[in-house]
C-alpha cells in the first residue's frame, strides 16, 4: 500500500461512509418493515424523529460520493509517476485487477447516490413523508454497490505496489487489444461523432419540450440516459484524438491532466450532471400525482430540466472548442 | 379544535432519571372557549402545553388542531403552524433584554417576511391596546412586572394566532395585576380565541368565566369538564 494522503483520505472517507451507510441502511430497514403513519406508537414517533437524522447523515455521505469520483481519478493521476509504464490514470488504475472495477462503480454509484438525493430532496418538502419508504427501498438498493466500492477500493489500495510494472494508456486505449477499452476506441469516428451531436440535440429538445409542456417527462430522462450513454464511447473514440492532436491517442485520462488543462474535470462534470439531473426527472414521474407532491415536483423537475440541458450544453461548448480548435485534420 | 389521543412524554427514557411527564392524555380543547389546566408541581401542566403549542413532541400518541395532525409533522411544517396558529406567554415573560418592547413585540414576526413598516404599525397598534405607547422604545428591564407582563401578551398577538397559550402568566403578578391580566384574557376570548391557561393559582382556575378545567396529577388527566 502507498502511504498517499489522498489514498489515505480516499481510504478513511470510504470506511467512515460505509459504517454509516450501514446505520442508516438498518434504520431504513426498519422504516421499510415498521412505518404507519396513521400509528402514534413510540416506534413510529422514534422512526419520524429518526428519519431526520438519517436523511441529513445520507446527504452529507452521497454529495461526498459523488465528489470522491473526482477525487478519485485526481488521485489515480497523481499517482501515475510512482509506477513503471503508466503515464496517466488509465495505467494507474491497471496496476492490478481492482482499479477499473472500483472506477465502475464509482459511477454507478454516483449516478445512483444523485437519484436518491433527488427523491429524498423532494420527499422532505412534503408535509406527509410521501416517498420516505420508495427512498429507503433504493437506498438498501444503493447500499450494497457503496459497500462493494469500499471493498474494491480497499484492495485496489491495498495492492498497489510500486514496483508493478504497468501498461500505459497508449496500449490500454489503441485498436489492437482485445478488451472493452480497445472496442470502445474501435467505434468508428464518423459514426459516434454525429452520435453524439444527436443524442445530445435529442436530450436537450426533448428537455426543452418537457420544460414547456411538463409532458414527455420519462421520454426526456429515457434520452438524457442514453446520451450519457454515447458520449463516454464518443469521448473515447471521437473526441480524445482531437484534444491530444494525435489520431491514435485515445486515452479518457489524460485530458485530467494539467498539459491539457485539466479539460476532463469540467467535461465529465457537466456529462454527469446532466444525466443525473435527467435520471432524476424521470425517477419523479411517477409520484407527480400525490397530492402532497403535485405542486412541489413539477417545479423541481423544471429545475432539474434546466440542470440537465445546462451540464449537456457545457459538454457540447467544451467538445466543440475542442474540436474547433484542434490542429488535427482527420 | 385541539385533540389529544393516548399523549405520553418521557424524558431521559431508558436512563436511570428517566420521567414520565404525561402517561396516556386523551383530551379535547373546545375552540374559542377559555380552558385552564390546573393540578400540582409536577403534574405535567406544562409539558402538556408544551405539545400542545408544538414547541415539542411527544413520546407517542397524536395531536391534531383542527383536523392537522400535527406531532408527524416534518418541522418546517411545524414551525410554519407554530408561528400562525399558537401565541405564547410564559410565567417568567421571556423578554429580551436590551431590545426595546416594541422590539420584543415585533421579533416573533420577523420570519414572516412582512414589510417593516406595516409590523411596525401593528406592533403599536398593540402597544396602544395594552396602553404600553409610552415605552415602546424603553428597553425592557426598565418595565415594571404589569407592563413587562402587557408586553408579553402583546408579543404572543403579534402574528394573530388562534390559540393563546399562557403557562402560570399570574405566578408572580399580584391580586391587581392578576385581575387585570385576567380583564385582558377575556377580552381576547371576545375575539374568538382559544385560550389554554396552566394554572394552580385559584383565582385564574375558579374564575366563573373560565369554559372548562383540567385537573392534572402524576401526568394523567384525572377530571375535566
Amino acid at each position: 500500500m502507498l502511504l498517499h494522503p489522498a489514498v489515505i483520505a480516499l481510504l478513511l472517507t470510504s470506511l467512515l461512509s460505509s459504517i454509516l451507510l450501514l446505520y442508516s441502511a438498518y434504520y431504513g430497514y426498519l422504516v421499510i418493515q415498521q412505518w404507519d403513519l396513521s400509528s402514534g406508537s413510540e416506534l413510529q414517533l422514534s422512526l419520524e424523529r429518526r428519519t431526520y437524522l438519517i436523511s441529513t447523515i445520507l446527504t452529507y455521505l452521497f454529495v461526498f460520493q459523488i465528489l470522491s469520483l473526482f477525487l478519485y481519478l485526481f488521485t489515480a493521476d497523481s499517482l501515475h509517476t510512482l509506477f513503471v509504464g503508466a503515464m496517466c490514470a488509465a495505467g494507474t488504475l491497471h496496476v492490478n485487477g481492482y482499479g477499473y472495477p472500483a472506477l465502475l462503480l464509482k459511477i454507478f454509484n454516483v449516478l445512483a447516490a444523485g437519484v436518491w438525493l433527488i427523491v429524498n430532496f423532494v420527499d422532505n418538502r412534503a408535509y406527509d413523508y410521501p416517498l420516505v419508504q420508495k427512498k429507503y427501498v433504493l437506498l438498501l438498493v444503493i447500499s450494497p454497490f457503496i459497500l462493494a466500492e469500499t471493498v474494491m477500493l480497499a484492495q485496489y489500495f491495498l495492492h498497489l505496489e510500486p514496483n508493478i510494472i504497468t501498461s500505459c494508456c497508449g496500449s490500454l486505449f489503441s485498436e489492437g487489444a482485445q478488451s472493452i477499452s480497445s472496442n470502445l476506441v474501435s467505434l468508428p469516428a464518423r459514426i459516434m461523432g454525429p452520435a453524439l451531436y444527436l443524442s445530445m440535440a435529442a436530450s436537450i429538445g426533448s428537455g426543452l419540450g418537457f420544460y414547456r409542456t411538463g409532458k414527455g417527462g420519462y421520454l426526456f430522462s429515457l434520452l438524457a440516459a442514453g446520451a450519457f450513454v454515447v458520449a463516454i464511447p464518443a469521448v473515447i473514440s471521437f473526441v480524445s484524438p482531437y484534444i491530444y492532436e494525435l489520431p491514435g491517442h485515445h486515452c479518457p485520462f489524460c485530458i485530467l491532466q494539467r498539459e491539457y488543462g485539466y479539460v476532463g474535470y469540467p467535461l465529465y462534470a457537466g456529462l454527469l450532471g446532466g444525466v443525473v439531473a435527467g435520471l432524476g426527472v424521470g425517477a419523479l414521474m411517477p409520484f407527480r400525482k400525490r397530492e402532497s407532491l403535485a405542486l412541489l415536483i413539477p417545479s423541481v423537475q423544471k429545475r432539474l430540466t434546466l440542470v440537465s440541458m445546462l451540464g449537456y450544453l457545457v459538454f457540447l461548448a467544451i467538445v466543440t472548442y475542442c474540436l474547433a480548435a484542434s490542429n488535427l485534420v482527420q | 379544535m385541539l385533540r389529544l389521543s393516548n399523549v405520553r412524554k418521557i424524558f431521559n427514557a431508558g436512563r436511570p432519571n428517566e420521567w414520565v411527564a404525561l402517561d396516556g392524555v386523551n383530551l379535547v380543547i373546545e375552540p374559542g372557549k377559555i380552558t385552564a389546566l390546573t393540578g400540582p408541581s409536577g403534574s405535567g401542566k406544562t409539558t402538556l402545553l408544551t405539545l400542545m403549542g408544538c414547541m415539542a413532541r411527544p413520546t407517542s400518541g397524536r395531536i391534531w388542531l383542527d383536523g392537522q395532525e400535527m406531532t408527524s409533522l416534518p418541522e418546517r411544517f411545524l414551525t410554519q403552524i407554530r408561528r400562525e396558529s399558537f401565541g405564547f406567554i410564559f410565567q417568567q415573560c421571556n423578554l429580551i433584554k436590551g431590545l426595546t418592547t416594541l422590539d420584543n413585540v415585533m421579533l416573533p414576526a420577523y420570519p414572516t417576511g412582512e414589510p417593516f413598516k406595516s409590523l411596525r404599525q401593528r406592533a403599536l397598534q398593540l402597544l396602544d391596546l395594552f396602553s404600553l405607547t409610552p415605552k415602546a422604545n424603553a428597553k425592557v428591564e426598565w418595565l415594571s412586572g404589569g407592563e413587562a407582563q402587557r408586553t408579553a401578551i402583546a408579543r404572543s398577538l403579534i402574528n394573530d394566532p388562534r390559540v393563546i397559550i399562557a403557562d402560570e402568566p399570574t405566578a408572580h403578578l399580584d391580586t391587581h395585576l392578576s385581575n387585570e391580566f385576567m380583564e385582558i384574557v377575556q377580552q381576547l376570548n371576545r375575539e374568538g380565541r382559544t385560550i389554554i391557561l396552566a394554572s394552580h393559582d385559584p383565582l385564574v382556575h375558579q374564575a366563573e368565566w373560565i369554559s372548562a378545567v383540567v385537573m392534572m396529577r402524576d401526568g394523567r388527566v384525572e377530571e375535566a369538564g
